[in-house]
């Protein structure tokens, strides 16, 4: 039986059941939190996501979207830092400052972006370095995502290398700061300003208005975002209005001491004994996620079951994804797609099986990159505070019946 | 006929737009608190400025990482939390009613 009804589910807000698995041995990573529900209540050009805050908005999309290489921007995740963005955007007005260390501060307008540059288009996983953080034990700092603060989507902009370049960046500048339309209740707080080296500005990022052939959807950042492919997206601004040049890292709360990692080899550290040096989470690992069936689906021993689910790393490229019936012991390959949206894509996978015996069965995928990574299994991965980074096999447990 | 493909190929290749022209509005979605000892003064220090959903989804916590998190608001975010009382208060609440039963 197939689940497409999963839009009409009995609905409840992620509201009363945030508990990660704490009752589990210490220190054990675990699976993620499955299958919550979505809520009642759809947000502006939204479908009902899985509701962790309503301001800021902060909306997961369901394990069931995750069987093709784009993601539908109504059913896309959605991350706020700041709780007031503006309800009201005129696109006619709207423009983007340069400004800081360059040759002559500019505003550029949408309608300038869109015909005075080259348009570029490139598709591009969005995750949240913390997708998935329910995983860790103890509970890790931070909103407890299960597997779907994350998506894929066909971007269309133009190349921030070329905006800068209007403006002139002087010799002596080395990092890009980037400011968005949401404010803090309060004026004294900061805003959610990030920073990138130019040492990773290339090509590929963009200052984009269009996801998927429509206007960016206003809660994933109308109406122009930054994308950087193969980073996580917590330097991803959405509403993007301020770009700033400096010579020095300005002293910023979420560059210092939000989305950070230990800085040692195995990116790990003990709630006792915390690392005492960090850097940013940056570059995505490899990560895959089966999208059906979904742990709970009841398929027949006679019928052919099809596993399908994407897979992405942080633009090394998928080099294959594996399944395993057996808990981990045998791996089969799985099906990829021809990968014509690019490196820094989903690839959507599928195998083909007919279940033998009745009963649960676990489903697990694998996939490991062309620089030869390989997710781990979830009790392998090492815990950090912040709950970043899990790439964990992932697997859903269905039942047979006869 | 022709009429009707150039009206097709016409809106194919015009983006669609997105419905914001007229503005958005986002809904309130009500994230009920735990009722207990400081649950009204907590809403009215935590919830001007983000929902109980921000709160409640960190998950379940120990003593010390509340009491970090109020700080945090407080220093990073500037929170208008401005006595002893008042940080203890908060924290207590949200160790009572939504801690790991650890203090550190």
């Amino acid at each position: 039986m197939e689940r497409r009804d999963f839009f009409k589910r009995a609905l409840t807000v992620a509201g009363s059941a945030a508990v990660g698995a704490s009752t589990l041995e210490a220190a054990e990573t675990v699976h993620p939190v499955d299958n919550r529900k979505v809520s009642d209540i759809a947000f502006p050009q939204k479908r009902p996501l899985i509701t962790y805050s309503d301001r800021p908005p902060l909306l997961e999309t369901p394990r069931e979207v995750f069987t093709s290489a784009l993601t539908p921007n109504d059913l896309f995740f959605v991350r706020w830092h700041m709780p007031i963005i503006p309800n009201y955007i005129n696109s006619n007005k709207f423009h983007i400052s340069i400004n800081g260390l360059v040759e002559k501060e500019i505003k550029i307008s949408l309608k300038e972006l869109k015909t005075k540059f080259e348009q570029v288009e490139l598709t591009a996983v969005l995750q949240c370095g913390g997708n998935s953080r329910t995983a860790f034990n103890p509970t890790a700092s931070g909103i407890q995502w299960g597997i779907g603060a994350m998506g894929c989507a066909r971007w269309k902009g133009v190349r921030l290398k070329d905006v800068l370049k209007k403006a002139g960046l002087k010799k002596e500048a080395a990092w890009i700061g980037f400011n968005g339309e949401d404010k803090a209740v309060y004026n004294e707080t900061a805003n959610f300003v990030r920073e990138l080296n130019l040492e990773h500005l290339n090509d590929n990022v963009i200052l984009a208005y269009e996801m998927n052939g429509e206007d960016l959807p206003y809660l994933n950042g109308y109406p122009l975002r930054l994308i950087i492919p193969g980073f996580y997206s917590d330097s991803w601004i959405k509403m993007i209005s301020n770009i700033t040049a400096t010579k020095e890292k300005q002293k910023l709360h979420f560059m210092e001491n939000a989305y950070r990692i230990p800085d040692n080899e195995c990116e790990c550290e003990t709630p006792d004994q915390l690392a005492q040096k960090t850097k940013p989470i940056e570059k995505m690992n490899v990560n895959s996620i089966i999208g059906y069936p979904v742990t709970g689906t009841k398929v027949r021993n006679t019928s052919d079951l099809v596993v399908r689910g994407v897979a992405f790393d942080g633009g090394h490229g998928i080099e294959k994804v594996q399944i395993s019936i057996d808990g981990g012991k045998m791996w089969e390959d799985a099906l990829l797609d021809d990968g014509s949206e690019g490196k820094y894509a989903y690839r959507a996978f599928k195998y083909e099986f007919k279940p033998k015996n009745s009963g649960k069965l676990t489903i697990m995928c694998r996939a490991s990159n062309k620089k030869g990574e390989e997710q781990p299994f979830a009790k392998d991965i090492k815990w950090n505070r912040g709950g970043y980074k899990y790439n964990g096999i992932d697997e859903v447990i269905v039942e047979v019946v006869s | 006929m022709i009429n009707k493909l150039l009206f097709i190929v016409l809106l194919m290749s015009t983006t669609l737009f997105a419905q914001v022209e007229g503005g958005i509005t986002v809904p309130y979605i009500d994230f009920p608190m735990k009722p207990g000892k400081g649950m009204y003064s907590t809403r009215g220090k935590c919830n001007m400025c983000h929902s109980w959903g921000y709160t409640l989804n960190q998950g379940l916590q120990s003593k010390k990482f509340w009491h970090d998190k109020v700080m945090k608001m407080i220093v990073v975010f500037k929170a208008p939390i401005k006595t002893k009382k008042d940080i203890d208060t908060v924290v207590n609440y949200l160790f009572e009613n939504y801690g790991n039963g650890k203090l550190e």
